[in-house]
């Protein structure tokens, strides 16, 4: 049993590994070889190319974790707040706003109606809230955090909360969400990692370098890497191109740099986790 | 009623703010005279440059004091300009010029939609010295049903594709490169080059020549010949020249010659690595001494055929105005200035003298680090190439030679046609699944075409081939009648 864990486990992590044997192979090898797992020859050359470019790395590194901490902070908020309210039974809206909640999950307006919202009704082209706002509230977590209080959160507490004379707002801060801090830690996770991870908004509406998130920039480096190999004529006539693009192993150094950090945090929610997931995972 | 009147909370609130936000926008657009300053957006191709605002305060100082306009330049990466666009132009956003070709932001496509101003109107106003600096083939062939819908950018005319050779190779085994004209003449070249070089890939995985002028993309099978009769819409995957070529090419790949995972491989073979001996490019003139310089090692051209005049070529790079334009007249303006001024084409291109370039008593430049590093744009795709500034390794006389090779480009016969694949889409995407699953493997020689070729043609038919090369034959020879 073990054995056949550990390798799962084994198996699980071995594609990350690989990804930085490659980030540590020299780059004539890989054009000669393919990828190998154990190279040729060994060689720094893509990290000292990522050093190069430390400015722009820098920046967006600086962005990505502006973005996720405020935008984590800010989605849990209004989850928190907004399935609290539908969980409460004397709540009278609480059907009609659970309904506007779950209508979103069936349908969504399209990315050019979303495009236009954005850039002409809220004119946040090229602002740091255009990576944040879209991404605040999500209908399926609201649902999770729902239940989670409901099942969490006796009635009985809360009763005698507000015989005790406690308000609304006390009620919410001092006693339910220290109660559930396994649901929240759950759903902050959760935001965390679509934050962090999210290169589409960025794709959209920035057109500022400086604010260009970090998978964003991954993302751009490979996208222009399939582009300009599907259109070789630009290339061969305008060589600066491709020299100005990040090769095969830079680009998995870059890969690295992106995960490492998120990957490394992981563990520390682990234990909310698994506790928070089951008991909000239950519908009703 | 209490249910009635959250709804309708909700709705007035939705209204109101909707009410609100049109009502801002929608106050900017009238009364403008020609003396306003007006502030112009473009969006151009290319990997955002950190240098970009420095050049362009300088851009600004000097556009404000010819046309009484600044220009607001936003780079978009190559890998995403043509999603975006797609996004912004569907959106209706207001922008002035964007960039626009045959393979980024689909120029005929969006002229058809209507996404771009028709502009003849426009040039004869305000672009009289564009016109003339320009070759009149590119705005003869940009033309869609008369009317032209964007600026071509002043370059090589023709396509011509070459065979490039790694020259010291060549040297080594002194092998004669002259005799070579197709690439049947290479068999006796690569099995030198296969038997001494061990690990060198004789061939850089390419896709087979096919003289054909396509229709769509090269992929399609929809072509017109290039010699024979002409005015014929074929399937190019149909004729005995391309069984002769696939034929070829799957020897060489029987042979060895050509790496095995050919069919799938999206390898670049990048020129830096002498791991190749024949590769096939695209040529325009003086190309091979700069892939000489990139690579690190001497690189000899052979050519496949006379250089082409396609649709493709006329308009590989061009900008047009958007139809959502509020400015249009100062943008052809502005076009005009950079397509003629030289100060302000070299000044887009290569940054500013003393920062980015250094300018010898000849006028030749050399490339300061700051250039190479923070200012590197995407000079074929800013406009007229001319004018630009050479250096000091250039030969002196690269744009004349430039001007020969345009003056001796071939129009092709459907030079100008632009098909409008409306009446058809359903079948061409059928056939573009079909193709996407056949053509790369016979391109490059994978595959036997005498297996092959006759299957792909018969999925093609199953397709509905038949359908669409009709509806273009309808189409070419309306439009041939009105030439």
């Amino acid at each position: 049993m073990h054995i056949l864990l550990g390798t799962f486990a084994f198996l699980c992590v071995f594609p990350f590994i690989y990804v930085i044997i490659i980030s540590l192979s020299n780059e004539a090898s890989l054009a000669e070889n393919g990828y190998q797992l154990i190279p040729e020859e060994w060689s720094f050359e893509a990290y000292a190319y990522l050093w190069q470019m430390r400015a722009q790395i820098a920046k967006a590194y600086g962005v990505t974790i502006a973005v996720t901490v405020l935008g984590t902070i800010i989605s849990v908020a209004i989850i928190a707040l907004y399935a609290y309210a539908i969980s409460r039974r004397q709540f009278i809206y609480r059907k009609q706003f659970t309904f506007i909640a779950f209508f979103t999950m069936l349908f969504s307006g399209g990315m050019v109606p979303f495009y236009i919202v954005m850039t002409q009704f809220l004119d946040l082209k090229n602002s740091i809230w255009a990576l944040i706002l879209p991404m605040a509230v999500n209908a399926f977590y609201i649902i999770i955090m729902r239940t989670f209080f409901m099942r969490t959160v006796p009635e009985a507490i809360l009763e005698s909360a507000r015989i005790d004379g406690a308000s609304e707002w006390r009620i919410f801060l001092t006693i339910v969400l220290p109660l559930s801090i396994p649901g929240i830690a759950t759903i902050a996770l959760f935001s965390t990692l679509a934050y962090w991870n999210d290169w589409f908004n960025a794709l959209l509406f920035i057109d500022d370098p400086s604010l260009v998130p970090l998978q964003s920039l991954l993302m751009r480096i490979e996208s222009n890497m399939d582009f300009i190999q599907q259109n070789s004529m630009l290339t061969n006539q305008n060589s600066s191109i491709l020299n100005s693009i990040p090769q095969d192993s830079a680009r998995m150094a870059m890969v690295v740099i992106a995960t490492l950090p998120i990957a490394l945090s992981y563990p520390f929610f682990q234990k909310y986790f698994i506790r928070g997931l089951t008991i909000g995972g239950v519908k009703d | 009623m209490k249910k009635l009147g959250i709804w309708g909370l909700i709705l007035t609130l939705v209204m109101g703010i909707l009410a609100a936000c049109s009502s801002d926008s929608g106050s900017e657009a009238s009364g403008e005279s020609s003396d306003d300053h007006v502030t112009l957006t473009w969006y151009l191709i290319g990997t955002p440059q950190p240098d970009l605002e420095m050049v362009m305060e300088e851009v600004n100082a000097y556009t404000k004091e010819e046309i009484n306009t600044s220009i607001d330049l936003k780079l978009l990466d190559w890998g995403e300009y043509d999603e975006r666009m797609q996004v912004i132009t569907t959106s209706g956003e207001n922008y002035d010029i964007a960039f626009t070709s045959s393979w980024a932001n689909n120029y005929a496509l969006n002229a058809r939609r209507g996404a771009f101003m028709p502009l003849n109107d426009l040039i004869e106003e305000h672009g009289q010295e564009f016109k003339e600096a320009i070759n009149p083939a590119f705005l003869e062939g940009a033309q869609i049903d008369g009317e032209l819908y964007a600026i071509p950018t002043n370059k090589e005319l023709g396509q011509q594709a070459v065979l490039s050779f790694n020259k010291e190779l060549a040297d080594k085994h002194d092998l004669d490169l002259s005799s070579v004209n197709s690439i049947a003449d290479l068999e006796p070249l690569l099995e030198v080059i296969k038997n001494e070089e061990s690990g060198v890939s004789p061939i850089a995985t390419f896709d087979a020549y096919l003289p054909f002028d396509s229709i769509l993309n090269e992929e399609m099978p929809f072509a017109f010949r290039l010699d024979g009769n002409t005015d014929e819409v074929v399937n190019k995957y149909a004729e005995d020249v391309t069984m002769e070529t696939l034929t070829t090419m799957h020897d060489y790949y029987k042979k060895g010659y050509i790496k095995q995972d050919a069919a799938t491989s999206t390898d670049s073979w990048p020129l830096e690595t002498p791991n190749w001996f024949v590769r096939k490019e695209i040529y325009q003139p003086y190309a091979e001494s700069i892939w000489s310089r990139t690579a690190g090692y001497e690189i000899a051209v052979r050519p496949l055929h006379e250089p082409y005049i396609f649709n493709n070529s006329v308009t590989g790079s061009m900008q047009a105005i958007s139809a959502t334009s509020k400015h249009p007249e100062r943008a052809m303006q502005f076009l005009n200035l950079l397509n003629t001024d030289p100060y302000l084409r070299n000044l887009l291109d290569k940054g500013i003298e003393g920062t980015h370039y250094e300018e010898n008593e000849e006028g030749m430049i050399t490339d300061l680090p700051a250039r190479v590093e923070s200012f590197n744009m995407p000079s074929f795709a800013i406009g007229n190439q001319f004018i630009l500034k050479l250096y000091e390794d250039d030969p002196a006389d690269k744009w004349e030679a430039f001007e020969e090779f345009n003056e001796k480009s071939v129009p092709s016969p459907a030079l100008g046609f632009y098909f409008d694949s409306n009446p058809v889409r359903t079948e061409i995407a059928a056939i573009s699944n079909v193709t996407s699953e056949f053509s790369p493997a016979l391109l490059k020689g994978a595959v036997d075409p005498k297996e092959y070729l006759p299957q792909f043609n018969q999925k093609l038919e199953e397709a509905g081939m038949q359908k669409v090369i009709d509806e273009i034959q309808k189409q070419y020879d309306a439009w041939k009648s009105e030439q």
